[in-house]
């Protein structure tokens, strides 16, 4: 379904900076960042929202007690309660524009189990815990969770990707919830055409990436392969496709970690994912997987005590979300998405209530490398950079594992061990001394009592 | 054997010292008198000097190389009893061994990470255990034959590399050797008192060592084959209930820590071990450990004297001689677990250093006695030497558990520790090299060779069912090369390698052994990813 986008949009879009990046040389120097952060990870994995993730965690705006969501609303019974989905899984969920228009029903938020066409929706009130993503939910205990971060647009990845680096969701007011056929066109600058222009090093790290495949090739290679260009929209730019320079930054993901551990990470790092997405039917744990690999990769590099890592995810993916999103303009938000951030400086445990969205990430971005915003979105969004304490020393890295439950060392009581055998050692020390002392001075006794001389051991060997 | 070879021990020791003439006039006894109180002066200095001269052996690059993996796993454990927070979740306190030896280094290993401090009180224990060996000797053979054991054990390699290792056997050879002074003087008395002290003192010499229960055998062979076996009876029940009695100080201190179950666990496993060195390790090692020259002089000795030998040289030999048949035939063999029967071998070799020259009948006094000397210098120099070689030997690329710490083995986990995220977990091959990083490197460790059949591995260890898949879950993130490992096992050391190639291994340091050409790489740290 096509949506109608405001003028508001469609003027920003067409007033947009033409004089883009890649004509400009980049600058030799770059710019400084205002923050310890030299080096700045965002990943965007695929559908899920925060409750669906992080619903049944205490401290967060998380799934309201006697939720029921009823399957043909406005009737509220039959309903449907949250459950915990675990191994089973979930089908791909309808999320495009018309679904989140059923889901959120003029802002009733009734309609997450009814929107699906295909008859699972009782799969959106399903949900994962600590059982599920261990890593994520310890990621959460030891740095920093969002519990409003919003999609920035209501619809689902090909608006959403752009939305990450673009701040701005089309070109125009019928824009369609998919990559258009001709692409995203040339005029929508992103957040590499800033960086490039200011010389902030950077690149678009893509899982299983095949550069063969743009906007242009996507309907010969397949469904699967072809969503490459949805979840990189530089794909869909003529300049990153056809300027060897600009095309040069966009990698496979395997490229990051002999970055990381060659010393030539960019300052800044976009990542998208491939089989690992967590896009269902897909196994979450292969997201974790991935998203562990990278960020331990991090933290085990010289680049740690500079670093950020944050990764969110595209779209709700259909998902139940108990947040009425605000409508910021007639894009979005869209539902919350989980996010999480791992730094050295970011807050311990900590749980950010601020409302951000994708835009959030470009507004650090541009605050933190000193270069001017992209759009309207991102230049009103709020930067995540409350989410760091850059007061504190950076803290060292810890390699968190999946441990789900933290297991308790077997009660040991030392005390009483130690004092036990400490006893025995002293008591056996003086039952020796005394029996040793007692014998010295008996045996000295009748040495003296026999001959009157000074006592002389017998002891030698009548052998002898 | 029978009585008539051996005497009656409780009549001979009350008979004059031999060759005591007697003394007649004031003059004669002044005189005899002074040589007394010469000859006594030149045994405590003789004494002094050996013990100070082994103290210095031992403490000699006592720090030079890391723990090897035993000494890890005590260590570990005494700093996890005395609440070292470093190693409370690493290192479990009760494993295979009752804890005597842990409690009393616990104390030193309350902060930090230490290994010199539990070297220097292992090093004083041996050199008590020096101090007892002469205590042994004189009583059974004199002053003069217990000042040259004591020396011969001061320098013995045996003793002087194994006593400045954080290891059970030390504690374990000074209790037995406790054990074995108490039981001589039972056998000279025949009081029951000695008897109890005796049985009091081997339950605590089987809470340093649950191996020490071979002297039981030993003690029982001596009292079997000397006369009048069933007066001997009262007193040995007396001993079996004090042993029993300081022993059951073990099942209490589990119950009391809440893990009455870990004895059984290990007792099982234990018995269950398969062969760890071929059946004549002990041959093929401790001649060069103990001193040909020693062995020489005590077997050729005893031959020499085998008609004059008596219940002295009756409980000796049953000391050496049932463990070492014992753990002959035991499949599960170590290189430090002879450690308690050294003290008895340096008795009989100072003994028959000390007698065989006087049958030599046809030499002056004299010229027996600089024979004696002579003798008495040459064996000493033939341990000294070879003692002084292995303290100040460099790092190699081999390495013998229980025969010195492991080169490169702390400054790998020093290096893990410093450069490697806290919640790193690393992938060795062997159990050895995972207990040193742990100990040094304070990451979790895992070995491949590890079982996962629970009847196959000792239960402190966890295997790890699939490391590929723990590799690629990112569950592991460092694999650990080790040369001493991989000579041991080179099934284990190829996959080891084979999963750092197929998990992206890049080596982020080496460890190396040896100098110039003889430089080789021994610990070798890759870090994987999927």
């Amino acid at each position: 379904m096509n949506r109608p986008r405001t003028i508001a949009a469609a003027v920003v879009a067409a007033f947009a900076p033409l004089a883009l990046a890649a004509a400009a040389p980049a600058h030799a120097a770059g710019h400084d960042p205002k923050t310890p952060i030299k080096h700045f990870v965002f990943l965007l994995q695929e559908n899920h929202t925060f409750d669906n993730y992080f619903g049944t965690r205490a401290g967060v705006d998380g799934i309201p007690p006697n939720v029921c969501m009823p399957v043909k609303p406005p009737a509220p019974k039959p309903c449907i309660r949250p459950f915990h989905i675990g191994a089973q899984g979930s089908t791909d969920l309808d999320h495009n524009l018309d679904a989140f228009d059923r889901q959120y029903d003029h802002g009733k938020m009734d309609g997450f189990v009814a929107s699906d066409a295909q008859g699972q929706g009782k799969l959106a009130m399903g949900y994962y815990d600590r059982r599920d993503l261990p890593y994520y939910w310890r990621v959460a205990d030891n740095y920093v969770l969002f519990d409003h971060f919003f999609s920035s647009a209501t619809a689902g990845s090909p608006v959403n990707h752009l939305f990450s680096v673009a701040a701005r969701g089309g070109i125009g007011p019928n824009v369609s919830d998919a990559v258009p056929a001709n692409g995203w066109g040339n005029r929508i600058p992103t957040i590499f055409d800033r960086l490039q222009a200011a010389g902030v090093s950077w690149k678009f790290y893509v899982q299983n990436y095949d550069p063969r495949i743009t906007y242009r090739t996507r309907a010969q290679a397949g469904p699967d392969r072809s969503s490459q260009v949805i979840w990189v929209p530089l794909l869909a730019m003529n300049r990153f496709i056809d300027n060897p320079q600009l095309a040069s930054h966009i990698v496979d993901a395997s490229q990051y970690y002999q970055d990381v551990a060659n010393g030539t990470l960019p300052s800044v790092s976009f990542i998208v994912p491939a089989g690992d997405s967590e896009h269902p039917p897909g196994r979450v744990q292969s997201g974790e997987t991935f998203v562990r690999a990278l960020v331990t990769e991090l933290q085990r590099s010289r680049y740690w005590p500079s670093s950020a890592f944050l990764w969110s995810y595209d779209d709700w993916g259909g998902f139940y979300d108990h947040v009425k999103p605000p409508q910021v303009d007639s894009e979005g938000y869209g539902f919350r998405v989980p996010a999480l951030l791992v730094s050295p400086y970011a807050r311990r445990g900590y749980v950010d209530h601020t409302t951000f969205d994708f835009t959030s990430v470009l507004k650090f971005i541009e605050q933190n490398w000193s270069v001017p915003p992209l759009a309207s979105r991102d230049a009103r969004a709020t930067s995540i950079a409350n989410a760091f304490n850059f007061s504190m020393k950076p803290r060292p890295a810890v390699l968190l594992d999946r441990t789900a439950v933290p297991p308790s060392a077997p009660k040991v009581h030392r005390a009483p061990v130690l004092a036990i055998y400490l006893a025995s050692i002293g008591l056996m020390t003086v039952l020796v001394a005394v029996l040793l002392l007692t014998d010295r001075r008996s045996r000295r006794r009748r040495a003296a009592a026999s001959d009157g001389q000074p006592p002389s051991r017998q002891l030698v060997s009548a052998d002898r | 054997m029978s009585s008539a070879v051996f005497g009656t021990p409780a009549a001979i020791d009350t008979a004059p010292s031999h060759g005591a003439p007697a003394r007649r006039g004031l003059f004669a006894r002044a005189g005899q008198a002074s040589l007394a109180l010469v000859h006594r002066f030149a045994i405590q200095l003789t004494l002094t000097a050996a013990l100070a001269g082994g103290t210095a052996l031992r403490l000699s690059h006592i720090g030079a190389v890391g723990f090897n993996s035993d000494e890890a796993v005590y260590a570990g454990q005494a700093a996890a009893l005395a609440g070292n927070p470093l190693y409370t979740h690493m290192f479990p306190v009760f494993r295979a061994h009752p804890l005597l030896f842990q409690s009393l280094l616990a104390p030193f290993f309350r902060h930090g990470t230490v290994d010199v401090a539990g070297r220097v009180v292992a090093v004083t224990l041996g050199m008590v255990t020096v101090l007892l060996c002469y205590l042994v000797a004189a009583r059974l053979f004199g002053r003069r034959t217990a000042v040259i054991a004591a020396c011969i054990l001061a320098l013995m390699p045996y003793h002087v590399v194994v006593s400045r290792q954080v290891l059970l056997d030390g504690p374990a050879a000074l209790l037995a050797t406790l054990t074995l002074l108490l039981f001589v003087r039972y056998l000279e008395s025949r009081q029951i008192k000695w008897m109890v002290a005796t049985g009091a003192i081997f339950g605590l010499a089987l809470l340093a060592k649950e191996t020490n229960v071979l002297f039981l055998g030993a003690m029982y062979a001596t009292l079997a084959l000397l006369p009048n076996f069933r007066r001997v009876v009262p007193a040995a029940i007396g001993a079996t209930v004090a042993a029993v009695l300081v022993f059951s100080i073990y099942p209490l201190a589990l119950a009391l820590g809440g893990h009455e179950k870990t004895g059984r666990n290990y007792l099982v496993w234990q018995l269950s071990r398969q062969a760890n060195h071929s059946f004549w390790f002990y041959e093929e090692q401790l001649p060069w450990a103990l001193g040909p020259l020693v062995l020489v002089v005590a077997v050729g000795g005893l031959y020499l004297l085998r008609r004059r030998l008596g219940w002295r040289e009756l409980t000796l030999v049953s000391w050496i001689l049932v463990p070492l048949a014992a753990l002959q035939i035991w499949p599960v063999k170590g290189y430090q677990y002879l450690l308690p029967v050294a003290p008895a071998i340096a008795i009989l070799a100072a003994s028959m250093l000390d007698r065989v020259p006087d049958l030599l009948r046809q030499l002056a006094p004299s010229r027996r006695s600089m024979l004696r000397v002579a003798a008495v210098v040459a064996v000493l120099l033939s341990i000294g030497i070879p003692s002084l070689n292995r303290v100040q030997a460099g790092a190699s690329n081999t390495f013998l558990a229980g025969s010195g710490g492991l080169p490169g083995g702390r400054a790998a986990g020093q290096w893990l520790g410093a450069h490697v995220p806290k919640g790193a977990v690393l992938l060795t091959i062997g159990p050895t090299m995972a207990n040193v990083l742990e100990y040094y490197g304070h990451r979790d460790a895992y070995a491949l060779s590890i079982s996962p059949n629970p009847l196959h591995r000792n239960p402190s260890y966890t295997a790890v069912p699939n490391p590929d898949l723990a590799l690629r879950d990112v569950d592991i993130q460092y694999v650990v090369w080790d040369a001493y490992s991989a000579a041991r096992s080179h099934h284990f050391s190829t996959r080891l390698l084979a999963l750092a190639r197929r998990y992206h291994g890049r080596v982020v340091h080496t460890e190396y052994a040896g100098s110039g050409s003889s430089r080789t790489a021994v610990i070798v740290i890759y870090e994987v990813r999927p």
